[in-house]
């Protein structure tokens, strides 16, 4: 039996192992605001018109979690009340008429924080609190506010350090919480905050390097405050370009950054991340652009498999990797033999468990095998 | 026969259960949309918008849901929801200027921030879990941080002082909850024509949000039906109170303002939400205006009363309504379209002046005392004008006039309050307890553990002019945890709730309306209540950056006593001059004599000539390969034997 229980253990690692071909399921976004107090206005203006870019590219509300540590729209202060501007031309008011705002105030903590990404909530907690993106996801996490040498303070209270965000992340990549995360972070020093990452998917995009400060764009006179930082400014002059079905790629946007504008040298760390960028279009991340499946026939239930299959062979091709085209060679097109081929570890284990009930003394067969194993220890030990 | 007769019968009582359970689905949900709007005193515009959404009982399995928002009917199935109350505020209500003394100032007047009370229909052991987790459920349904009332530092149980007495009652308030779009938002959501159609389209959230105050409230309360099998109906009331100050060009400033709904809200309103029941638009008139005219019978009368020397009305009202001190025109937007909106002004023609009625006393609260430890609170109750006439109806056994008031406030565990410094003040003089106070009930705050509760029933002389009531109190300490990210800013007392329970405010109307849910709730009797202001305490913040100055200089201290003093100790002055001389002495491979003095280093003895040091090393090597060997075969002997003995 023990044997058995290995070949199981084995079987379940092999089927771990093959968790990262899952094909790309949903999107996801979280953007935080962790700067409180009105001169801090630019922070929530940035993390809005991220928030209003990943809408307008098709991620729905229930699938952002936003999370902004003050209400600079209807603050006191605010001379346009409910209105917040990131130009000084007031053109676009990114307040808008539907804001759905799912951390707030005094909630957005480092705690909270590591919570949604992690995905350890309370009983109680709303599912439009939660992060419930699962293997197939691509999240993009963005972050602004004030930063340094491997931290971001949230609210000038706290600090979320980048052995934090590293052990967050890692956690995710165990939960199987993500397929591919892109953390995009506009603080000073915000390369520092990525040194601690370990886990493969991640892509990261900092505004700026070590020893450098990341700058505002622009004053408006009229709110009287700095409304937008460059690299976020820079980031959204990218994408007001495009639309949904734009094919740029994470390359382009990349290359888009010019440090003479930025005022600091935008960084990427892309040794974690597997594709090429230049095949990657952005909207994997700031979009959710959903494949169609052209069918000739009717739908029919349990033909998962083979519609699974189109969806790889229709996708770029960067995304396809060996274990998917294996997979694709082996699924035959016969409908009732894909509906009998199962998983190869469930196949393994009912073989050896059908091998298992025919044979009738097992306990001699362990016996055996043991003394097998002593021998082959003893050989093993003299030779040393 | 008989035993025939006797199995029809349960069959009979099916069938007209059945038939009932079919009749109540074809009754269906009733949903209304109304918009009151009134000019005030102090040049300022009410708009008071109101909709109201009846789910009828159905059997509580598989209720469709057609107008009714789902998330509403799914809260209160969830949570055993009997009664509840939700209000985003922002802005203070002016009973002065405003009216203190009618239904919609005693129903819409709320306390900054948010509030919420609940009235739950379970056993009293689970009514706090039930809290907590609505809480949760309401702050991811509204976009607020409302989960924070789950922690009962926060909340209170009320038993008399709040006005519904109810063992199951909750209350919490959160003064310094933000109110905007994303609040309105999902409170827009719960509407079937949400802010596209109807009367909610003239909600511009600038135009909103830019007013003197606004309060956005959503009330539900089950409705039993009655039979059994079948659920509760719910009613679901959501009102949004704006005061607005319409925009002159007039130089005059006796003059009211002249206003219309394009010039308010920026907006005007294009047809009724076509799933409401009922789409009306009502103007109030206060005052001297409502005493003007008689006689509303003939034509010309009418047309007079909307186009007179005084103001007109840019549309001709589908009825009025006299109400004892006001009037009421009614219009119904159902006619209007996108050729011809629905865009009522207001122009007035001469300057007019009115007054609200008012509550019998004006209460406000303040802080007392000066510096960090402590303070006291007080809480003034003052005269109106409207108390004469209110005056006389109170009169207690003993011919006495009185006046009851109801004071309810709770105060966070930080506030340690001293209940026995409790003084009441009237007309300047101290009283002593019995003489005014009538009832008491006190819940103290538990550090960290509870938040404390005064209820108190007092009874006045109808002649009094002012009464105070003080206590004192002492500042907490917070651990440093528990401090928000702007304690410098201070900590908030919550509202402080006065109520008068014997008056009530209604609106008298001549005719029958029970059409109009709005016209209706105005005509039942409610409770006359005012809350006061949020306190501001500044409790003392430690310097957050002294745990760190701390740890550096303690740290500085620590290096330089431990490093000078090892120094000392450790340092063999002769040493050195010796090893350099023995160093110049032996002249050795320098790769070797780095191992031999690495070695030594690790073993902490002197060095040894590497020759005798090395078939040493070999042999305790050896030794311990061979112990591990005789280890693992005993440990395969033991296995086997275990194994063979198993069967």
């Amino acid at each position: 039996m023990k044997f058995l229980i290995l070949v199981m253990l084995l079987c379940y690692s092999f089927a771990f192992s093959s968790g990262d071909t899952t094909i790309h399921t949903n999107n996801w976004a979280v953007l935080v605001c962790t700067s409180r107090f009105w001169f801090n206005y630019r922070h929530m203006a940035n993390t809005l018109s991220l928030y209003r870019t990943v809408k307008r590219l098709g991620i729905p509300d229930e699938r952002i979690i936003l999370m902004l540590a003050d209400d600079m729209a209807c603050n006191a202060r605010n001379e346009y009340p409910a209105q917040v501007f990131n130009n000084e031309n007031h053109k676009l008011n990114l307040y808008g008429d539907n804001v759905e705002v799912d951390y707030r105030g005094y909630e957005v903590t480092v705690e909270n924080f590591l919570r949604v990404l992690t995905g350890r909530h309370e009983n109680a907690v709303p599912r439009s609190k939660r992060l419930l993106s699962d293997e197939g996801s691509h999240i993009l996490l963005y972050m602004t506010g004030h930063g340094g040498d491997e931290f971001l303070k949230f609210q000038d209270a706290e600090e979320l350090q980048s052995h934090d965000l590293a052990d967050a992340v890692k956690q995710m990549k165990e939960k199987r919480r993500f397929k591919e995360l892109m953390i995009m972070v506009d603080t000073c020093q915000a390369a520092t905050l990525f040194n601690q990452l370990q886990s493969p998917g991640v892509l990261a995009i900092g505004s700026s390097l070590k020893g450098e400060n990341s700058y505002s764009h622009h004053l408006d006179s009229d709110v009287g405050v700095s409304v937008v930082d460059r690299f976020t400014y820079y980031t959204l002059a990218f994408f007001e370009r495009l639309n949904i079905y734009d094919n740029a790629s994470l390359n382009s946007l990349f290359r888009s950054y010019d440090p003479k504008l930025l005022m600091s040298t935008a960084y990427y760390r892309t040794d974690l991340y597997q594709p090429h960028l230049a095949e990657v279009p952005v909207t994997n991340f700031f979009g959710s652009v959903m494949e169609t499946i052209h069918t000739d026939s009717v739908y029919k239930a349990f033909s998962s498999k083979t519609s699974n299959n189109k969806i790889n062979s229709e996708m770029p091709v960067n995304q396809l990797s060996e274990h998917d085209e294996l997979q694709k060679a082996n699924i035959p097109n016969d409908e009732l033999k894909t509906e009998k081929q199962k998983c190869p570890y469930t196949q393994m284990r009912v073989d050896l468990h059908e091998k298992l009930e025919k044979f009738e003394n097992v306990d001699t067969v362990v016996n055996l095998g043991i003394a097998v194993m002593v021998f082959v220890v003893m050989i093993s030990s003299s030779l040393l | 026969m008989a035993c025939l007769v006797r199995s029809w019968i349960p069959l009979l009582f099916l069938q007209s259960f059945l038939v009932a359970i079919a009749f109540g689905s074809n009754e269906g949900e009733e949903f209304s949309e109304e918009l009151l709007l009134k000019p005030l005193p102090d040049r300022k515009v009410l708009a008071h918008f109101h909709f109201e959404n009846r789910a009828p009982p159905s059997n509580s399995h598989g209720r469709n849901h057609h107008l009714f928002p789902k998330a509403i009917s799914q809260l209160v199935q969830k949570f055993r929801v009997k009664e509840m109350e939700l209000s985003f505020t922002q802005g203070r209500w002016n009973h002065e200027h405003w009216g203190g003394f009618d239904p919609l100032s005693s129903m819409n007047a709320k306390p900054v921030g948010v509030e919420l009370w609940a009235v739950f229909d379970v056993p009293q052991s689970q009514v706090d879990i039930s809290w907590k987790n609505l809480t949760h459920a309401l702050s991811g349904l509204f976009c607020a941080s409302i989960n924070f009332l789950e922690s009962s530092t926060s909340y209170a149980a009320p038993t008399w002082g709040f006005g519904t007495n109810s063992d199951k009652l909750r209350y919490g308030s959160l003064p310094r909850e933000a109110v905007c779009t994303e609040n309105l938002t999902p409170w827009l959501k719960l509407l079937p024509c949400r802010d596209k159609d109807g009367i909610s389209a003239l909600m511009n959230r600038p135009s909103v949000y830019r007013g003197f105050y606004h309060s956005q409230r959503l009330h539900l309360s089950t409705v039993e039906s009655g039979q059994e099998g079948l659920g509760s109906g719910i009613v679901l009331e959501q009102t949004l109170t704006v005061v607005i100050q319409p925009e002159t060009t007039s130089v005059e400033t006796n003059m009211q303002p002249s206003w219309s709904l394009s010039s308010l809200f920026g907006r005007k309103v294009v047809g009724s939400c076509v799933l409401a029941k009922s789409s009306n638009v009502y103007l109030q008139l206060e005052g001297r205006l409502g005493h003007e005219s008689k006689n509303v019978d003939t034509e010309i009368e009418a047309h007079k009363l909307w186009m007179n020397s005084d103001f007109d009305l840019s549309l001709k009202p589908d009825r009025v309504i006299r109400e004892s001190s006001s009037l009421l025109f009614i219009f119904d937007i159902d006619k209007s379209s996108d050729s011809e909106p629905f865009d009522l002004g207001l122009t007035w023609k001469l300057p007019s002046k009115w007054s609200c009625e008012q509550a019998p006393l004006h209460a406000s609260r303040f802080l007392m005392g000066s510096g960090n430890e402590r303070g006291a609170i007080a809480i003034l109750l003052k005269a109106t004008e409207s108390q004469e006439k209110l005056s006389g109806r109170n009169l207690t056994t003993d011919g006495r006039c009185t006046i009851k008031a109801n004071i309810f406030q709770i105060f966070p565990w930080y506030i340690k309050v001293y209940y026995h410094t409790l003084q009441i003040f009237v007309d300047q003089q101290q009283k002593t307890d019995s003489e005014v106070l009538k009832k008491i009930n006190v819940s103290p705050s538990t550090d960290k553990v509870s938040s404390g509760m005064l209820e108190m029933m007092l009874e006045l002389p109808c002649e009094v002019k002012s009464a105070a009531i003080s206590i004192e109190y002492d500042k907490g300490f917070l651990h440093i945890d528990e401090y928000p990210p702007d304690a410098n800013q201070g900590f908030d007392i919550p509202s402080a709730l006065i109520s008068f329970p014997s008056h009530h405010a209604s609106l008298d109307f001549q005719e029958e309306l029970s059409k109009s849910p709005l016209l209706s709730s105005f005509k039942e009797k409610s409770l006359v209540r005012s809350y006061t202001e949020v306190l501001l305490v500044p409790l003392t913040t430690p310097d957050f950056s002294m745990p760190y100055n701390v740890i550096t200089i303690t740290c500085t201290i620590f290096a330089l006593y431990f490093g000078s003093l090892l120094n000392v100790l450790r340092r063999r002055i002769g040493e050195e001059e010796r090893f350099l001389k023995s160093q110049a002495g032996k002249k050795r491979g320098g790769l070797k004599q780095l191992l031999s003095r690495l070695t030594a280093k690790i073993r902490g003895r002197p060095i040894e000539a590497p020759s005798s040091e090395s078939p040493a090393a070999e042999s305790s090597f050896l030794s311990s390969k061979l112990i591990f060997k005789i280890i693992l075969v005993a440990g395969a002997a033991a296995a086997w034997q275990y194994f063979s003995t198993d069967k």
